[in-house]
């Protein structure tokens, strides 16, 4: 619509009636917010949680601090684009994932890559029906609760980066299954799926480093392996 | 055959865990683990593993970086 519509006289309101703040929306001469004071205020605080799922994906701290440092940058260049009121938390983690996959996921080594929502469930070694008795499910919340943080990032860098980062989106930050299929661009189907398969591959994997520290009861021969990635 | 609606609440309990049930389905697991122990078993497992997903991914930006940040923002905005 042209501007100069807004202005003439059938609809233009009398100004006698209006209150000073109607008058002073109207008026042109309102600074408008600075917007890199708007952006700093807004975008910089989610600077630690930015930086955790970065860490999450490049799996090393300086290449996590390099895609920060870009995320921002891309984002405060796009900033005009960005809708006040809308989530700008999840827009800034689809920057940073756009950001990702086009300047850092050709550099690493993936072999599950493009492939990975493909696989069937046996050939990602899940044992999806296991049968346990109570005894065991209260050991096994025991045992996982007692692993260390450091415990539970390796067991999350060695599932797939798909899987990983949709169990990161869902479980650390608590986005909907709508604003993780937003941020990975998939459908929310394949969300499901994801998180679905790299709980149960967590699950797995926090079980067995229970067992090798001896921390759980659980035996190892009603459960199979999920081979567990040394890189 | 009876359903004892463990099939219905093992089906559905992640996404009860992450909250994605219509409020009618929400009410029908709850109401469901407050009396099936194996269920709510389950479930707590699935809480346990969320918790220490959350728990682990607690990093801090470094000072440098928010500083490099910062400074990139200023340079570019000037």
């Amino acid at each position: 619509m042209k501007e100069g519509i807004l202005t003439t006289q059938a609809i233009a309101p009398d100004r006698s009636s209006l209150s000073d703040l109607e008058l002073a929306l109207m008026t042109e001469t309102i600074e408008p917010a600075d917007p890199r004071a708007l952006f700093e205020e807004q975008a910089i605080p989610y600077m630690d949680q930015l930086y955790a799922a970065a860490m999450r994906l490049t799996r090393n701290p300086s290449d996590a601090a390099d895609l920060v440092q870009e995320t921002f940058i891309k984002a405060f260049q796009a900033f005009g684009q960005f809708q006040q009121g809308t989530n700008l938390k999840a827009w800034l983690y689809r920057i940073q994932t756009n950001t990702f996959i086009n300047n850092y996921r050709k550099n690493q080594r993936n072999p599950y890559q493009g492939t990975i929502d493909d696989l069937e469930d046996w050939q990602l070694g899940n044992a999806e029906s296991v049968t346990q008795s109570t005894s065991t499910r209260s050991a096994e919340v025991e045992a996982i609760d007692h692993l260390p943080d450091s415990d539970v990032k390796a067991a999350l860098q060695s599932i797939p980066e798909d899987f990983r980062m949709a169990v990161y989106f869902a479980d650390v930050e608590g986005f909907s299954y709508q604003e993780i299929a937003d941020i990975m661009k998939t459908p929310v189907g394949t969300v499901m799926s994801r998180l679905h398969r790299g709980r149960r591959m967590l699950r797995d994997l926090l079980a067995d480093y229970a067992r090798e520290r001896g921390i759980v009861a659980k035996p190892a021969a009603t459960r199979q392996k999920v081979t567990r990635s040394t890189k | 055959m009876t359903d004892c609606g463990c099939d219905k609440a093992k089906a559905e309990l992640e996404e009860y865990l992450h909250r994605e049930l219509s409020d009618g389905d929400f009410q029908d697991i709850s109401e469901h683990l407050a009396t099936c122990q194996d269920c709510s078993d389950e479930h707590l497992i699935g809480l346990t593993i969320t918790e220490k997903v959350r728990k682990a991914c607690q990093e801090k930006a470094p000072e440098e970086l928010r500083s490099a940040v910062l400074g990139r923002l200023s340079q570019i905005s000037s």
